[in-house]
């Protein structure tokens, strides 16, 4: 039988709580280590403990990084599951299963089983933990069937346990016992192995949410209010934690406030308060948390405060499927709070794009006055990405038409809160306690002066001073990222961290001699780059993980109205990361359909 | 050039600052005449006046009602923000961290603070943040026209309608609970004790808590009320009388009273005199101060004065442990880490 080398799909499928998560991290950062291209996805459930969790592990020399079409190697230790995986599994399956679970076999002639007494293994170690240290049994098993360079699995195990001794000790001696088990008991009869990579350029793997805390730190982040929620809860926490290291003096005291708030409302109230102070304030949090700042952000849009909101989005509606990914909050984040609304939405599609849109976010709400959202999701978020390294902003912070000293604020003839000085529809503010220029601001009607008004030109001109102002921040905003075959046959729109999976779908539509092209959009409102990109190419596919096509809604209402025709939309979601074959197939029949 | 003449004699009163009363009045109200939150207008620039307080140091925060408008009626040279209906403390909060300097001085009504904004209020009293929160309570909702909330008391009757039967919320026993550091209640006709009082809070340090009884007089001022202007004069149990001697003004050289009487030194220096009149009240002692609330309660009275105060426990300030300025004031420089720290971070990423 031929060998299968570094292209395949490992399951394993465990109970949460039980320490699996952090075996799972092991395995994915020794093949890391090896250079394979590899990685990993957590599928748990929103509970503490005992509830199934899978964790998806992808090698693939191309640098496939969705979930393959289908488990090539199913680890079973969990009998919850149990059956529901066995029957899933496809012919030619690798099945190792943890021979000592009661009332559990694996009886299929058609797959290669191996079965490893992985709790009694643990046992040896220490019965008091067994439960823990079976996870990492498997682990060496899969090492010692897959040829898993030992120095690189060592190295994972020092990085999972950073300077924990014992832990460590405790990891590669039962990492041994399931190599060594395998070397005595198990002959080898399936296909896949592999093999180490040269690697051009060094990497290391970090979370979404950690990437983006780190950059509201070099942001200048000063008040962080956040209320917890899956799946952004890291990102709060990623902040906390390097405010010591990064943002305080000698003292231990910090310039960046953090403020767990009592709900979301509240978290969205501080960080308006924070703005309307003239700080750097944001709030972490998920769709069910922006659905409750939505009059705040509406308070923002109208009263002009700068103010930053991330939403890690996860599945909704209503409490939804809590640990799972989708892109659902695009047309709430755009057209936030009632009235007529438009803000500005920043969607990174890799770790480098959180860690910059981390910074980028205030200057974008300083300069313009307004809510900024960072649009990222739980697969982007909770999981971990190769990344080379992260880039020091280039520009100093721009902190937007603040007048800050009475020279500058003399040199004005007349002042106003609200008044278009310099015909970009961004007026200028002066900070409360400056003792200049003070008003009263307010959510209700005002006119340039900032003063309360209920009159018809003074409300007119106000919402179209808004809609001005937020148009000049298109091409502004992050281009979108245009990947084009000069063919310009199909071309397809996607955004955020669909970027880890559109290769694939790429490749896949390309075998069918399609010529396919990228745009991935990285800003709403849409840069004038994606109405070029649409008008290039013959059709054009809008793909996104949600069911109602969001990202299309928006596009086709701003179009003009020639180009409508042009745009179709391809919008699936299950809750799974996204998997290439289901878009791609999605993407030909809607070809076909629109062929016709 | 020659020497302008001196002016007329009729001096204009100043304060501690050399600024005239003027510099401290707002806009025309827009509030029904003689609406009692016009009164409590009134002496907010009084005592921010009398108190020398710098106008511009002063932020006006509110959320929405009839009692949230009035920021427009006075410390015209404040900025403020009307926020959203029953958010004024979370917002308040945010400004404090950015900028822990100014006075904030919040105005709320009984809706915005004991209906919809009841969370806000409780969650700023416990972090105990610097700030006046002024409840302009009237029983009733004035902007949408005379309904109930939750603070109408038991009995009481509005102009039109059926008499109140839910139990209503006694944000100052509320506050007490909570471990609130400066609570007190007052009436909007009793100009001088909720003048003393108001500068005492904003010569605390925490959360200083004043529920002012203001009647509504166009939704509950008939006689079956008890928030009207009458019901209240006649049923006010005043625990003391209360004179505020400011910091600028060393307490040395104040009269002394006949009688028994309290100081209570505050943060800034200042002090408040308690002259007891009606019984002996210890306000450091809360369960003086809910016995207080309930007897009146009982007996359908309005209790007034300084109900608890508790100069101990450490503000949001010291709880957040920022540098020492302001954040406002942390040049940009400062604000974002060296080019070295990320550099440093990226090699330990990649080690």
């Amino acid at each position: 039988m031929d060998k299968i080398i570094n292209d395949f799909t490992i399951n394993i499928a465990t109970a949460n709580g039980t320490g699996s998560q952090s075996a799972n991290l092991i395995l994915l950062q020794s093949l890391f280590e090896m250079g394979v291209p590899v990685s990993g996805k957590n599928l748990f459930p929103s509970n503490i403990s005992g509830l199934p969790t899978w964790y998806i592990v992808r090698l693939s020399d191309k640098g496939y990084q969705a979930p393959g079409d289908r488990t090539h190697i199913q680890v079973l230790v969990n009998p919850a599951t149990w059956d529901e995986d066995l029957a899933a599994a496809e012919p030619g399956t690798v099945i190792i299963w943890n021979s000592d679970t009661k009332k559990k076999t694996v009886e299929r002639e058609d797959i290669f089983s191996y079965p490893v007494p992985m709790s009694s293994l643990a046992r040896k170690i220490n019965p008091k933990i067994a439960k823990l240290v079976t996870n990492i049994v498997y682990v060496g098993v899969l090492a010692e069937l897959l040829g898993i360079d030992q120095e690189c699995l060592e190295s994972a195990v020092a990085r999972q346990f950073k300077g924990k001794d014992s832990a460590i000790e405790l990891n590669i001696t039962a990492l041994g016992l399931g190599r060594d088990y395998c070397k005595e008991n198990l002959s080898k009869t399936d296909p896949y192995t592999t093999e180490s990579r040269e690697v051009d350029r060094p990497q290391f793997f970090i979370e979404g949410n950690e990437a983006a805390a780190l950059g509201a730190h070099y942001g200048g982040v000063q008040l962080l209010a956040w209320y917890p929620i899956t799946p952004s809860s890291s990102m709060a926490e990623s902040i906390i934690a390097y405010t010591p290291r990064l943002r305080s003096n000698d003292e231990g005291q910090a310039n960046c406030a953090v403020i767990q708030a009592e709900d979301e409302l509240a978290a969205a109230g501080m960080v308006l308060g924070a703005g309307w102070a003239g700080g750097r304030g944001m709030t972490a949090t998920s769709g069910p948390g922006i659905s409750l700042m939505q009059e705040f952000i509406g308070l923002a849009y109208f009263a002009e405060i700068p103010s930053v909101f991330w939403d890690v989005t996860r599945v909704g509606p209503s409490t939804g499927l809590p640990t799972r990914t989708q892109q659902s909050d695009i047309a709430m984040l755009y057209e936030g709070s009632h009235g007529d609304t438009q803000h500005i939405v920043l969607i990174p599609g890799t770790v480098e794009e959180c860690f910059e849109y981390g910074w980028r976010a205030f200057d974008y709400s300083e300069r313009f006055q307004t809510p900024v959202f960072g649009m990222s999701d739980l697969d982007l978020g909770m999981n971990r990405w190769a990344c080379e390294g992260f880039s020091y902003p280039d520009i100093p912070m721009d902190r937007g038409k603040v007048v800050r000293d009475q020279k500058t604020f003399d040199a004005f003839e007349i002042f106003g809160r609200y008044l278009d000085v310099d015909g970009d529809g961004i007026p200028y503010r002066t900070l409360p306690g400056s003792g200049m220029a003070p008003i009263l601001y307010r959510g209700t009607g005002h006119n340039p002066m900032g003063v309360y008004s209920e009159k018809p030109e003074d409300y007119f001109n106000l919402m179209k001073r808004l809609k001005y102002k937020i148009d000049g921040a298109r091409d502004e905003l992050p281009a979108p990222i245009l990947r084009e075959e000069s063919e310009c046959e199909v071309g397809i729109i996607f955004l955020g961290s669909m970027e880890n999976s559109i290769q694939e779908i790429d490749d896949i539509l390309e075998q069918t001699g399609m010529k396919v092209s990228q745009c991935r959009v990285r800003a709403l409102p849409f840069h004038s780059e994606v109405e070029g990109f649409i008008q290039r190419h013959e059709v054009v596919i809008v793909l996104e993980i949600n069911r109602d096509g969001q990202l299309y809604g928006i596009l086709r209402r701003e179009l003009p109205n020639d180009l409508v025709t042009k745009v179709h939309s391809v919008a699936y979601s299950d809750g799974m990361p996204p998997r290439a074959r289901i878009y791609a197939d999605l993407i030909q029949e809607k070809l076909e359909e629109v062929s016709q | 050039m020659s020497e302008r003449p001196a002016r007329p004699a009729r001096a204009v009163k100043l304060n501690v600052l050399n600024e005239p009363k003027d510099s401290y009045t707002g806009g025309p109200s827009s509030l029904c005449p003689g609406c009692g939150h016009d009164q409590i207008s009134n002496v907010i620039i009084t005592a921010a006046w009398e108190n020398g307080i710098q106008p511009h140091r002063i932020a006006k925060m509110s959320g929405i009602g009839c009692s949230s408008k009035t920021p427009a009626y006075y410390l015209g040279q404040s900025h403020g923000f009307n926020t959203v209906h029953g958010r004024m403390p979370s917002v308040t909060t945010g400004a404090y961290a950015i900028n822990k300097d100014l006075l904030y001085l919040g105005v709320s009504g009984d809706g915005d603070s004991a209906s919809i904004g009841i969370g806000q209020l409780i969650h700023a009293i416990r972090r105990n943040m610097d700030m006046v929160y002024i409840v302009e309570n009237n029983g009733v909702y004035g902007l949408t026209k005379g309904q109930y909330s939750a603070t109408a008391d038991v009995g009481s009757k509005k102009k039109k309608g059926a008499t109140n039967e839910t139990q209503p919320i006694d944000l100052c026993a509320l506050a007490i609970n909570l471990g609130c550091t400066f609570v007190a209640r007052s009436f909007s006709g009793s100009k001088k004790q909720l003048a003393s009082l108001l500068k005492a809070a904003m010569s605390h340090k925490g959360f200083a808590l004043i529920d002012v009884i203001s009647p509504c007089v166009t939704f509950n001022n008939n006689d079956e009320s008890m928030r009207s202007y009458g019901y209240v004069k006649e049923n006010e149990i005043t625990l003391h009388m209360a004179d505020y001697i400011p910091h600028f003004n060393p307490v040395e050289e104040v009269d002394v009273p006949e009688g028994h009487f309290r100081d209570i030194t505050l943060h800034d220096g200042s002090t408040i005199r308690l002259e007891t009149i009606s019984e002996e009240h210890d306000p450091s002692n809360p369960m003086a101060a809910l016995s207080a609330l309930h007897d009146a309660e009982v007996n359908a009275k309005h209790v007034t004065g300084l109900l608890y105060f508790d100069a101990t426990k450490p503000s949001l300030a010291e709880d957040l442990n920022l540098v020492d300025a302001p954040l406002l004031e942390v040049p940009d420089e400062s604000l974002r880490p060296s080019k070295a720290s990320l550099e440093a971070l990226n090699a330990e990423f990649l080690a």
